[in-house]
């Protein structure tokens, strides 16, 4: 069981284990997002993506999770009653991090570029209205790192 | 003031075998008082974004003995702080922390527990059921000279499994170690034990 | 970046007539096994003889609800949407309109909804040939209705790369044999990567084997 990110390989983390974790919360944030014709994560940031920009295009995905998704939509989380579920994908996301963070060298521009254009899209939505589309993609993150697990 | 009044819980430790994670604490003793307990947690991710958040552990809301089974609670390699509280009726004592943050990695894995048997000219094992953490690598020969151990990787206890055909004339020996992809380690392992098949090789 | 300014005010206006909260209608969801998608509801506590229903489905992230052909003003209530939910690495929507003998219209929205999340598998074909020392299991490819982009059908060994088999064996016990992976010899029940559903009983084969 573990990913491999082109170059960046993580053991120790068990996708099915997150993904049984967002089921639990799934509905419930979903439903917090009714706007359905705008996706944060679409194909120009997921598809296609090479090996090599892999490593970094997680890496600057799940960072953002972290620091802002995550960090500002707790208060939300802790209202819905699901810390738990919240708690073992933030802290597996935190533990996917710092292993990236050990074998990555320089910037990939086509990986950044990725990301930008994910983030332009959440920045041009209202605050709130933007952190639970992106917590509600989660399974959209998921199921794209999926792509490189290998049990 | 009556909050002071009801002391903290001292001494907490977390003792981990095989996965399993047991909070433990010194039991706080009031004459003809049963006094309860309240456990919570937090990840490496809350203590270092969300400091001010808590989780209830999932076991101990409000519990009798001086112990949680935090194992449902620990979902992630990363250190995790744990904290108890005591409760008498409307009273709460301070919150105790646990002194050093708990990483699973550091749990202790014993070589798992095998059950070797034959039916027929089959070889079967089982294996100790350690939850769904742990895979399991077997390894088997036939006990003659020049041999060659085969390996098989199990990936759940519990059930028995068949390794292999046997034929008569030779034992056949079988020994097998836990293995944790969640810490990246694995068991010593277990003691080798040994079956033979009597009688005729079945025809082909 | 002025496009999707006006895909998010568009989007948003579309998205919240989308749903209201009358009784003709409840429960609209996928259910998929093996990739085949249906999409069924219930008629709702108000609902009354006579009432129709239409389909619409979209990707998510998508402005526009598509009608499904077939699936319009119908008294059924389910709809096969499996051709128009294909891709498996896509999320989709479908929508369910009742339209009581009043003309009164209510919309209901499924869950964002995956293929390969959320199908189930069906346990494989088997063929079993016994021997007088050994039984050859026969284990049929599960085709799926996935198609590539070049027509090609795919199956279950090719969608999921790290698929395994469970095989049972029953002398006087019960015995799983070691996870097998295709190819092999002799596997008999499927056991896909563990986030998507386990199998139930086996059942005929088609036409192509394998061992």
């Amino acid at each position: 069981q573990e990913f491999q990110f082109g170059p960046c390989r993580v053991e120790g983390v068990a996708l099915p284990r997150l993904l049984e974790a967002f089921r639990t919360v799934k509905e419930t944030m979903q439903i917090q997002d009714n706007i359905t014709s705008v996706r944060l994560l679409q194909r120009e940031v997921l598809q296609d993506v090479s090996d090599a920009e892999s490593c970094y295009l997680v890496h600057d995905l799940l960072k953002f999770y972290l620091s802002t998704v995550f960090k500002n939509y707790s208060h939300k989380i802790a209202e819905f009653k699901m810390l738990p579920s919240f708690s073992t994908l933030a802290n597996n996301f935190l533990f996917i991090v710092s292993k990236l963070q050990l074998s990555m060298s320089r910037l990939n521009d086509s990986a950044h570029r990725r990301f930008l254009l994910f983030k332009s899209t959440f920045k041009q939505l209202e605050m709130e209205t933007a952190l639970s589309k992106a917590f509600g993609e989660v399974d959209i993150l998921l199921t794209w790192m999926g792509k490189f697990y290998r049990l | 003031d009556g909050v002071a009044a009801l002391p903290a819980p001292q001494n907490l430790s977390v003792h981990s075998t095989n996965m399993k994670h047991l909070l433990t604490w010194s039991p706080v003793v009031l004459p003809k008082e049963t006094v309860y307990y309240s456990v919570e947690y937090q990840g490496e991710y809350e203590s270092l974004y969300t400091s001010d958040i808590w989780i209830p552990s999932k076991w101990c809301l409000c519990t009798e003995g001086p112990e949680c089974d935090v194992t449902d609670d620990i979902t992630a390699t990363v250190p995790y702080s744990l904290r108890v509280r005591a409760i008498l009726g409307s009273q709460t004592s301070a919150w105790s922390i646990l002194e050093q943050p708990f990483n699973r990695n550091s749990t202790i894995l014993t070589p798992p527990m095998i059950e070797v048997s034959q039916d027929g000219f089959h070889l079967v094992i089982e294996l100790e059921d350690l939850g769904p953490q742990f895979q399991f690598l077997v390894a088997y020969w036939r006990r003659e000279p020049d041999t060659k151990e085969h390996a098989k990787i199990v990936r759940r206890g519990g059930i028995p499994v068949h390794l292999e055909t046997m034929e008569p004339g030779a034992p056949y020996c079988v020994k097998a170690q836990a293995l944790v992809n969640a810490i990246g380690r694995n068991s010593a392992f277990s003691q080798t034990k040994c079956v033979e098949v009597q009688g005729e090789a079945l025809p082909l | 970046m002025k496009t999707l300014l006006t895909i998010l005010a568009v989007g948003s206006l579309a998205a919240h007539i989308a749903e209201d909260s009358s009784g003709l209608l409840q429960h609209p969801k996928f259910q998929s096994s093996n990739f085949e998608n249906i999409l069924s509801w219930d008629s709702g506590l108000e609902s009354i003889p006579g009432t129709v229903y239409s389909v619409d489905y979209k990707k998510y992230g998508e402005t526009q609800w598509l009608a499904k052909e077939g699936c319009q003003e119908i008294t059924r209530k389910s709809c096969n949407l499996t051709m128009e939910t294909g891709d498996l690495n896509e999320f989709y929507y479908a929508r369910v309109t009742a339209i009581s003998a009043e003309g009164l219209p209510s919309t209901k929205v499924t869950e964002r909804f995956n293929p390969l999340r959320h199908t189930t598998i069906k346990p494989p074909d088997v063929t079993c040939i016994p021997k007088m020392r050994s039984i050859q299991m026969i284990v049929h490819p599960s085709l799926t209705p996935v198609h590539t982009g070049d027509g090609h059908q795919l199956t279950l060994e090719e969608i999921f790369h790290d698929l395994f088999y469970s095989l049972e064996l029953q002398i006087n016990d019960t015995y799983q044999m070691v996870n097998v992976s295709p190819g092999s010899r002799a596997p008999i029940r499927l056991c896909s990567p563990p986030w998507v559903r386990p199998p139930h009983a086996a059942s005929p084969p088609p036409d192509r084997t394998w061992t």
